[in-house]
């Protein structure tokens, strides 16, 4: 269900609406939209999850819950992604069975393969450069990072933080099956030339690698 | 309107909730307590710990099911259903605003579904929606009373009460003195964060909210 041609995720925050940020991205062609929402309720959790999944299928695209297995769950989304901080993958993967994916966070190779153990379907690798986007207690991890996680993890890897169209060549051409943004397009003038724009990087980027 | 038929026994009288105080690593009040809970009498405990992050509160909720000792307690954790179902809980409680339960039901139909409610509308709402149990207040002033607003007052449980056929829990200000006031206004039982102080005799405390509440 994952992609396997370099892909576009793009993620909601907390300053645009979710689905009309979910609208743009999936027609401009993003292939994963994770809704990532912390100070949400509850049912404007389920209210959103639910429509963005119905539009994420409309495209042929996978929609994706942070952190709210329960969302995910009530919803019917295709997922649920995971930090550290969240619940456990192996505890999740029993609730959310074998047909639905889950993704987890990690910072280095030792976790994404950890990840990988604990039966994640892919790893969201970051963050890659800096970002406003999250406070980071750590630095940016590099090109060089990632190709270290890549090599070691067979699941796809969607690298995030701070990428835009002039380094999302470079984050494939070493190693991540896709990337995902945050302000690239939430704070961009024009989201969807953005989203564009963002394509045309990754694919770029999948030629050179 | 049958939802709680799916639980077969009565849900107990007696409600309590966790400090707010606890984190991953429990040691403090909430496992402590559930220690000391009689063995033979019926108690529901929430874990209300809305700063723990969801790998801290799925660490305290496996404490707490490893930690109780009586299958008269039973479990639940605010908001988070999924935490309920991973680690074993026997339900869920549900602030206003939370996924309702109808859609929790959906993929969790064996769990106890409680939710708060503020007005009679509220609670007819959750009561069709399929919830357990209802969670009103706060009926009295509180020292926690932040958290829920000004009290609602006895008046306002008893409209609640007679609208629905849920048992309602009064919450907020609750001692054993106005638990028959309570009861009186129809309310199916009691709970509370300071029920138990913990620098009072709990085994004390415990049973004298025990033999008021079931007289």
């Amino acid at each position: 269900m994952i992609p396997t041609a370099p892909f576009l995720c793009v993620i909601t925050d907390e300053a645009t609406s979710p689905l009309s940020l979910a609208k743009a991205a999936l027609e401009n062609g993003a292939a994963m939209i994770q809704l990532r929402h912390k100070s949400a309720s509850g049912s404007q959790l389920l209210l959103w999850a639910v429509e963005i999944t119905k539009i994420c299928r409309e495209y042929g695209a996978l929609s994706i819950i942070n952190d709210r297995l329960d969302i995910a769950l009530a919803s019917g989304a295709d997922g649920v992604h995971l930090g550290q901080q969240d619940l456990p993958a192996a505890a999740a993967r029993k609730l959310l069975g074998t047909s639905r994916i889950i993704g987890v966070s990690a910072s280095t190779p030792e976790e994404a393969l950890l990840a990988q153990r604990n039966g994640a379907d892919y790893i969201g690798f970051g963050h890659i450069y800096p970002t406003s986007s999250k406070e980071k207690r750590f630095n940016p991890l590099g090109t060089e990072t990632l190709r270290k996680a890549a090599a070691l993890v067979s699941l796809p890897i969607i690298a995030i933080g701070g990428i835009d169209k002039n380094n999302a060549p470079l984050v494939i051409g070493n190693g991540a099956s896709g990337i995902a943004v945050i302000s690239a397009v939430t704070r961009a003038v024009d989201p969807d030339m953005a989203v564009k724009e963002l394509l045309v990087a990754i694919q770029s980027g999948e030629r050179n690698a | 309107m049958a939802a709680n038929t799916l639980h077969k026994t009565p849900l107990p009288r007696l409600f309590l909730i966790s400090s707010g105080l606890e984190s991953a690593e429990g040691g403090s009040l909430l496992l402590e307590q559930l220690q000391h809970l009689p063995s033979a009498l019926p108690c529901m405990v929430q874990i209300r710990e809305k700063h723990l992050d969801a790998k801290s509160l799925f660490l305290l909720a496996q404490k707490a099911v490893k930690t109780s000792r009586s299958k008269e307690t039973l479990i639940i954790v605010n908001e988070r259903a999924d935490i309920a179902l991973a680690t074993g809980l026997q339900g869920v409680h549900l602030p206003e605003k939370s996924c309702p339960p109808r859609h929790i039901r959906s993929f969790a139909p064996a769990l106890i579904i409680g939710c708060s409610v503020h007005s009679p509308e509220s609670a007819r709402v959750a009561e069709d929606s399929g919830a357990d149990y209802l969670l009103f207040g706060p009926v009295f002033d509180t020292p926690s009373k932040r958290i829920y607003g000004p009290p609602q007052g006895v008046h306002k449980l008893a409209d609640v009460c007679r609208t629905t056929s849920l048992p309602v829990y009064a919450v907020g200000g609750v001692t054993a003195l106005n638990i028959p006031q309570c009861r009186e206004s129809g309310a199916w039982g009691a709970a509370g964060i300071s029920i138990f102080s913990p620098a009072g005799d709990f085994a004390e405390n415990f049973d004298q909210f025990y033999r008021t509440l079931y007289q």
